[in-house]
């Protein structure tokens, strides 16, 4: 607290102008102190002291402020180098013109000191005092001579009585004052001009020491204001009264000659006593002015600080401040310096960290507004039971909805950003297909687009309706593609059902009622007309309802078969070894010699959860399939095959199955699945289209191809339940290749 | 002419001095000897006092420097527990200068005003260095049960030096010309 109020008194502007001012007044005094003025002259010392302590304290305060400088500019504290600089350059300034003038002033003070001094001045003066002191000489002598003749008076006369006679003498002489003293200072008799003065001027042990010596005593002496003679001389020891005695009188001297020999003296005194002081006079005026010179570079040196520390404070505020509003702090206002450039500058700053915080709240909400309204549309296409896709113009694929990953059972989000040729490399069998398949309509230039694509995927087969738009570019948001797709899978297949099945009720109704009235007619007639008919007709009747009951019979097997593949599935579903299953089927045909069967099936294959009725039907026709094929050349090789495989996210089991036949026809090979569509001269033409139906009732796929050289292939792809992964999870490959 | 003749003497007297008295006495100021002694009620002093002034406080002199001499006297009271509490303080300031004209040293009491004139600077200086029936303190002032001490000092001035001569006084010893204190007990 203390330290403090004592820190405030003492820093600022005001204590250092105080004390400037008391340094130069004490300059002042110490300069009329060397000159030794009497005003001051007592004062010297004390004006010295303090201005030495003054000093001492400037330089303090310096040190203090440099050494805080030192150490904001190593910690690099905001505007230290510029007061660096400005101090450094302020100091330069100051000290370059103020250290030229003070070199000049001395030598041109120790130049002035030198020429007061001159010899022939000094030889006038001491042959003056010489002239004074020859020409008193005279006076003494005089005056001496004197003094011995009035000595005589008092030669026999004895003490007790030359009172008197003192003063008669005296009276008669120049004495001023008169004196008869013993020789060790007694005084006998006296007698004064001035009647106050009662107590005689004595002579001191040395004169009278000269006297008892026998010698007499004359000299000019400077007692008070005036000079006066001393003679003192021997009154004759050998005289009848017996004790020596001493007489002394003294003169006044001639004012005039008083005066000349004062002048005299006080010029030779003053400039012996100058000369002397020539060498601590130079000294004196060198220290006044090396004070002065410390005072005023001090002085600048502080003002350097103060003044750079004042100009640099709002720059400091605003690097501070820019500083901060860098790192995002808006609310920063800083103090008015005043109302110069800096305070404008300063103003504008306040001005602009203003407008800039306004300007990020307005952003802020904006910001918000726009995530509000994003969070509502991407909840809304979350809630969508479609996927939903974007693309750039450049393919990339942008948004991706909850329901496209779970549509396409893959994790979308990581295929965000790249584009979808990457998606295609990449080989990520679902996704690639999916793009493979869409791609020719994204290269097409048409607004919307509506296609119908089928993949194969962990779940098997999915059949996927997809609708495209191209979006237009709206301010900085770069169009480029919505999809938007359904897995109608399910749908396709209760409405194939549905279609089938009615197919089925009416053929059921149409043609299979009318077919037993039809047959037990035929039946009826042979009946009732062949044993009475003559044999020729009877062989007729009998022929033509043979072959009515046979084609009735035929159109009901048909109309059976129909219904079979119409009808709705009931899959009784249960884990089987698809191994298995193909050996059972296959051992019913190598009795066949015609046939060769060669089997090639994978080990450790997977069970499937599949109907065995069904898929037994599925193995049963497409042998059938290929050994009718072998019928056409003759011997038959049969290659039937199986594995396990993974791809991507989905796992499945291969069925192929090849023969050597001549393969299928060029352009039924589309068609080859459709109910009615075969290339032998017998068969309902239902056999591979039941095929085709069981396997998609299984959720597998299957497709057939022609082989190089000679023969068919149909490759029949089951899905392995449970082996489809989900997001994100890994799949055990299985090593089950033949 | 015979002012440089006397300086010559002096200086080839303060040369020599440092080989005649050591080094130790070649400067200074020195109390030899101070008494007390009560007469009609009075505390007289008597002190007998050296000074040799220094070779540069000579060359002063005769450059028509006065040389201030002051001579410090104390008289206190001694106190078992505490400082010694002053009961007379003194200073006898004597001013000695050279006048050419007349070729005389001149001594000034400047306490009283009275001056004498000297034609040696021995002469002089036996003056300024002889105290005799100084009246010190009237015996009515001395409690008869307490113990005095009287100090005694003497010293050139300085402060009275010109000024250009003072700062340079003050750092050169040859100017700082001052005696211990001589002390000694105040006794009836």
């Amino acid at each position: 607290m203390v330290l403090d109020a004592l820190k405030r008194l003492t820093s600022g502007p005001k204590p250092v102008a105080l004390l400037f001012a008391l340094l130069l007044t004490s300059l002042y005094l110490m300069s009329g102190a060397t000159q030794n003025s009497t005003t001051f002259g007592q004062l010297y010392s004390l004006v010295l002291v303090i201005n030495i302590v003054a000093l001492v304290l400037l330089v303090t305060l310096i040190l203090r402020n440099l050494i805080t400088l030192v150490l904001q500019y190593r910690r690099h504290t905001a505007g230290s180098r510029l007061t660096v600089r400005l101090v450094v350059m302020f100091v330069l300034l100051s000290t370059a013109p103020v250290s030229v003038v003070y070199y000049f002033a001395v030598q041109f003070l120790h130049r002035g000191i030198d020429s007061w001094f001159d010899v022939r001045v000094e030889r006038a003066l001491e042959d003056a005092l010489e002239l004074g002191r020859t020409a008193l000489d005279g006076r003494l002598r005089d005056l001496t001579r004197q003094t011995r003749l009035l000595s005589e008076e008092f030669l026999g006369v004895p003490d007790t009585s030359v009172t008197l006679l003192v003063n008669d003498v005296r009276l008669r002489s120049d004495a001023s004052e008169l004196t008869l003293l013993t020789l060790s200072g007694r005084v006998i008799a006296s007698s004064s001009s001035d009647p106050t003065d009662i107590i005689p001027t004595l002579p001191n042990n040395s004169i009278l020491l000269q006297l008892q010596q026998g010698l007499d005593y004359t000299a000019l002496e400077p007692l008070g204001n005036d000079m006066h003679v001393r003679v003192a001389v021997l009154i004759d020891a050998t005289s009848p009264m017996g004790k020596p005695r001493v007489l002394q009188a003294l003169y006044p001297m001639v004012e005039r000659t008083s005066r000349l020999a004062e002048s005299v003296q006080g010029a030779f005194a003053q400039y012996k006593e100058l000369a002397y002081l020539r060498q601590p006079l130079k000294y004196s005026f060198t220290l006044t002015l090396s004070l002065v010179l410390l005072l005023s570079l001090l002085t600048a040196v502080w003002a350097a600080f103060f003044s750079a520390r004042r100009l640099v404070a709002p720059i400091s505020d605003l690097a501070e401040g820019t500083r901060a509003v860098a790192a995002g702090d808006y609310d920063t206002r800083l103090p008015l310096p005043g109302k110069d450039e800096l305070g404008f500058l300063v103003r504008s700053f306040n001005e602009m960290t203003r407008k800039l915080a306004r300007a990020r709240d307005e952003a802020k909400r904006n910001r918000e507004q726009v995530e509000g309204q994003r969070a509502y549309l991407e909840a809304v296409l979350g809630r969508l039971s479609s996927g939903v896709l974007t693309l750039d113009n450049n393919g990339v694929l942008r948004t991706a909805n909850g329901a496209a990953g779970q549509v396409l059972n893959i994790e979308l989000n990581r295929e965000l950003g790249k584009t979808v040729t990457e998606v295609i490399a990449a080989g990520r069998p679902t996704l690639a297909q999916f793009f493979e398949l869409l791609l020719p309509h994204l290269q097409e230039a048409v607004r919307e687009w509506r296609a119908e694509i089928v993949l194969f995927g962990p779940g098997g087969r999915q059949v996927l309706m997809c609708r495209g738009s191209s979006l237009p570019n709206v301010g900085d948001i770069e169009g480029g593609h919505v999809i938007v797709f359904d897995d109608i899978t399910a749908l396709i297949q209760a409405q194939r059902d549905a279609a089938w099945g009615e197919v089925a009720r009416r053929l059921a109704h149409e043609i299979k009622n009318p077919l037993t009235p039809i047959q037990l007619s035929a039946e009826r007639l042979r009946r009732k007309y062949l044993q009475r008919m003559p044999p020729d007709d009877a062989e007729v009747l009998d022929r033509a309802t043979h072959t009515i009951v046979q084609q009735v019979e035929t159109m009901k097997e048909m109309v059976k078969a129909f219904s079979d593949y119409a009808r709705p599935p009931n899959l009784q579903l249960r884990s089987l070894d698809l191994n298995s299953l193909i050996r059972e089927v296959a051992e019913l045909y190598r009795g066949d010699r015609q046939v060769r069967i060669r089997s090639s099936l994978g080990r450790e294959m997977p069970p499937i959860e599949a109907d065995a009725g069904r898929l037994r039907q599925v193995l049963h026709n497409l042998f059938k399939n290929a050994l009718e094929a072998g019928e056409q050349t003759g011997r038959v090789t049969v290659r039937i095959a199986t594995r396990c495989a993974t791809e991507d996210s989905c796992r499945y089991v291969e069925l192929t199955i090849e023969d050597t036949g001549p393969g299928f026809p060029d352009a039924m090979i589309g068609q080859l699945f459709e109910p009615y569509v075969t290339t032998k001269p017998r068969g309902s033409g239902l056999g591979l289209a039941i095929v085709k139906k069981i396997v998609e009732e299984h959720g597998g796929m299957l497709w057939a191809e022609n082989i190089e050289g000679g023969g068919a292939r149909i490759t029949v792809r089951l899905p392995v339940r449970g082996g489809g992964k989900a997001f994100g999870e890994e799949v055990v490959p299985c090593q089950s290749q033949a | 002419m015979r002012g440089w003749l006397k300086r010559w003497r002096v200086w080839l007297v303060a040369g020599l001095l440092p080989f005649v008295c050591g080094t130790a006495t070649a400067q200074g100021f020195a109390v030899r000897e101070a008494k007390t002694r009560l007469a009609e009620g009075i505390f007289l002093l008597d002190a007998r006092v050296d000074y040799r002034f220094s070779h540069k406080a000579l060359e002063a002199l005769y450059s028509g420097v006065p040389l201030t001499v002051r001579l410090d006297i104390e008289v206190q009271r001694k106190r078992r527990w505490w400082l010694d509490a002053d009961v007379a303080t003194l200073e006898q300031r004597y001013q000695l200068h050279y006048h050419a004209l007349s070729d005389q040293f001149l001594l000034k009491n400047l306490n009283s005003g009275a001056i004498y004139a000297f034609h040696t600077l021995s002469g002089a200086v036996e003056v300024l260095g002889t105290i005799d029936d100084f009246p010190l303190l009237d015996a009515r002032l001395i409690e008869p049960d307490e113990q005095y001490e009287v100090e005694l000092r003497a010293g050139l001035d300085i402060e009275s030096l010109p000024s250009p001569l003072r700062p340079l006084a003050y750092i050169t010893p040859a100017w700082r010309l001052r005696s211990d204190w001589y002390t000694w007990s105040l006794t009836r």
